[in-house]
């Protein structure tokens, strides 16, 4: 039971990991806490629901397509709306990003109705036995895939120009704009790239969980979690705090009652916030 | 102010007339406006005044809630001691809470008392020998005919609405209004002026949570039927902000406009499109802070005229990127 659990917890992990990063970049760079993430995951997931049942995609195959359509979707929210009021107050850029994610979540009604919807793979039952537990071939997909992106994403940041300059940004706004960094512009790739990042994390879902259009919330609950526990702005931290989170979940559930399951992410949230502020890790910055 | 003074008193003589002549269904909107007011003037305290963006407020709204209910289906307590008994529950878990999160600071604190009102939720939700945990409890209900009940919570309503609008305005001109707003402005200036903010701060907190609860013991007693996910909804809190953004934070009278203006449209207009009411909401979050980020308030700050309002609403726009 127990060795079990801890498989199914790491698989999960690395997806809540992937939740984590994009939510966790958002804030390290621009100091805001979006709550629209979770409604970029959504959006992610009804778009590989879709190709899956129109097209016949395998979501595993149609992830680059959400993943650009995605970034597009974040770039465009950030660069003609957020832009205009991501220098306010905590109390203003919480209830924007909450009045995007109810309007997503709108859209997302009106266009797949409130249904439950999951995507039902031909290979989902398929499992590899490993003395006495299980590793199901599906979640063993989504876990490889997350590992990738985390790998790529943690690449990106620390090689590129544009990942340097996001960190730049993230460090010192002014400084950054000083050495002629286009603030306005990296600020908007941020967001795509969260929002990307988003994407896929809802198409890794998809095949496992069901998907209506009020799961933003609850997995916005998760970002919080992973995010305060891996320490704000860090992509390893995410990782962890997203592992944390999912063993706690798989493990936790295998002692007490499964409707103890959501309490236990917000107790450890309030614990950590309260004595460990700066995460597990105590970093701060983007990649410290 | 005399002006000022005159329009209130005409405004609370006609409120007070108003139910006596009005149908059932607009005795139960006002109502409805009341318990908003009340709620976003209750977050104005903590938010508007001492700058803490406390986004898990629902907490006190729900165990007041919960405090009436359990008291008087279980314990079989009158509804005036368990009102009573629900503000003092408000209190000491704002005191608890305050002592524990209040040294957070901005985004950190939203989320801790997020954290804390869900895991509060869960809480009950698993109690269920005491609180009906998911099948929710239910609370005797008010003896007498649908009018007397109609106008009874009206005016319990109104009442706790005056004695917050008044309490609030003696704090907009009191020694420890002024308290709240240094630490909003500078809180580590203000704590080298000698002002003890962690204090301060907690007892912002228990005031908002004090009404916040006290509301929710009202609001148990008026529905009859209480559950967790409907008292511990985070929409509640996003409805408190989105009421005192429109009305404008800090002040005394911009929730109660805010709450006319959102509720009275909501119930009004929007519940006719019950597939884009949260669109709708969304749509006006959004417009709402990017035209008048301070609220309503805000509009008259660079004199009167269309020049004068065109002027206050550029100068009170959030500095773009």
């Amino acid at each position: 039971m127990l060795p079990q659990a801890i498989i199914n917890g790491i698989l999960l992990g690395a997806v809540y990991g992937t939740i984590g990063i994009g939510f966790s970049l958002v804030w390290g760079v621009m100091n805001i806490i979006n709550l629209a993430h979770g409604s970029f995951i959504m959006i992610g997931a009804y778009l590989s629901y879709t190709i899956y049942t129109v097209y016949g995609i395998d979501p595993f195959l149609s992830i680059p397509i959400v993943m650009v359509l995605l970034f597009l979707i974040g770039y465009a929210i950030q660069r003609y709306l957020m832009n205009l009021v991501v220098r306010g107050s905590v109390f203003i850029t919480l209830t924007f990003t909450f009045g995007l994610q109810i309007l997503i979540a709108n859209i997302c009604l009106l266009i797949w109705k409130a249904d439950y919807r999951s995507i039902n793979l031909s290979y989902s039952g398929a499992s590899i036995p490993i003395g006495g537990v299980v590793i199901p071939v599906v979640r063993l997909g989504i876990f490889a895939v997350a590992i990738l992106l985390t790998f790529l994403f943690y690449i990106f940041m620390k090689r590129t120009k544009i990942g340097l300059a996001i960190n730049a940004t993230a460090q010192n706004y002014e400084g950054a704009r000083v050495v002629g960094v286009d603030v306005k512009n990296i600020y908007s790739i941020t967001m795509g790239v969260s929002a990307a990042l988003a994407g896929v994390s809802g198409s890794l879902i998809a095949p496992i969980m069901s998907i209506n259009p009020f799961i933003g919330g609850p997995l916005i609950g998760k970002a919080f979690v992973i995010c305060v526990l891996g320490g704000l702005g860090s992509t390893v931290g995410a990782l962890a705090g997203g592992l944390v989170l999912a063993l706690v979940e798989t493990i936790g559930t295998s002692f007490i009652p499964s409707s103890f399951q959501n309490l236990l992410g917000f107790v450890v949230l309030v614990l950590v916030l309260i004595f460990m502020p700066r995460g597990l890790f105590g970093k701060r910055l983007y990649n410290e | 102010m005399n002006k000022k003074l005159i329009s209130i008193i005409i405004s609370v003589a006609i409120l007070s007339l108003l139910p006596f002549l009005v149908t059932g269904f607009w005795v139960r909107l006002l109502t409805n406006i009341f318990m908003f007011a009340i709620l976003a003037s209750a977050l104005n305290i903590i938010s508007g005044f001492t700058g803490y963006a406390a986004f898990g407020n629902m907490v006190f709204f729900g165990v007041g809630a919960y405090t009436v209910a359990v008291l008087m289906n279980k314990y079989h307590f009158s509804f005036i001691s368990s009102f009573i008994a629900a503000g003092f529950i408000s209190i000491l878990l704002a005191l608890i809470l305050g002592f524990l999160l209040l040294r957070l600071k901005g985004h950190y604190f939203a989320l801790g008392t997020l954290g804390a009102a869900e895991a509060i939720k869960y809480i009950i939700d698993n109690l269920t020998e005491l609180t009906g945990g998911a099948q929710g409890i239910t609370i005797p209900s008010m003896k007498g005919g649908p009018f007397l009940i109609n106008i009874s919570f009206y005016f319990i309503m109104f009442a706790l609405l005056v004695i917050i609008v008044i309490f609030t305005w003696w704090l907009s001109k009191s020694r420890l209004g002024y308290t709240f707003k240094a630490i909003r402005a500078n809180e580590e200036a203000a704590s080298v002026m000698g002002i003890n903010t962690t204090i301060y701060k907690i007892v912002a907190w228990s005031l908002a949570g004090l009404f916040t609860g006290l509301a929710g013991a009202i609001y148990a007693y008026w529905f009859s039927y209480i559950d967790p996910p409907t008292v511990f909804d985070v929409m509640w809190v996003v409805r408190m902000f989105v009421i005192i953004l429109i009305g404008g934070a800090g002040t005394v009278f911009g929730p109660v406009i805010g709450a006319f203006l959102l509720e009275g449209l909501s119930e009004l207009v929007w519940s006719n499109f019950l597939n884009l009411h949260l669109g709708i909401l969304g749509i006006l979050i959004i417009i709402t802070i990017l035209i008048i980020p301070n609220g309503l308030a805000s509009l008259t700050t660079e004199g009167k005229g269309l020049k004068g309002l065109l002027e206050s609403i550029r100068k009170n726009r959030v500095n773009a990127l």
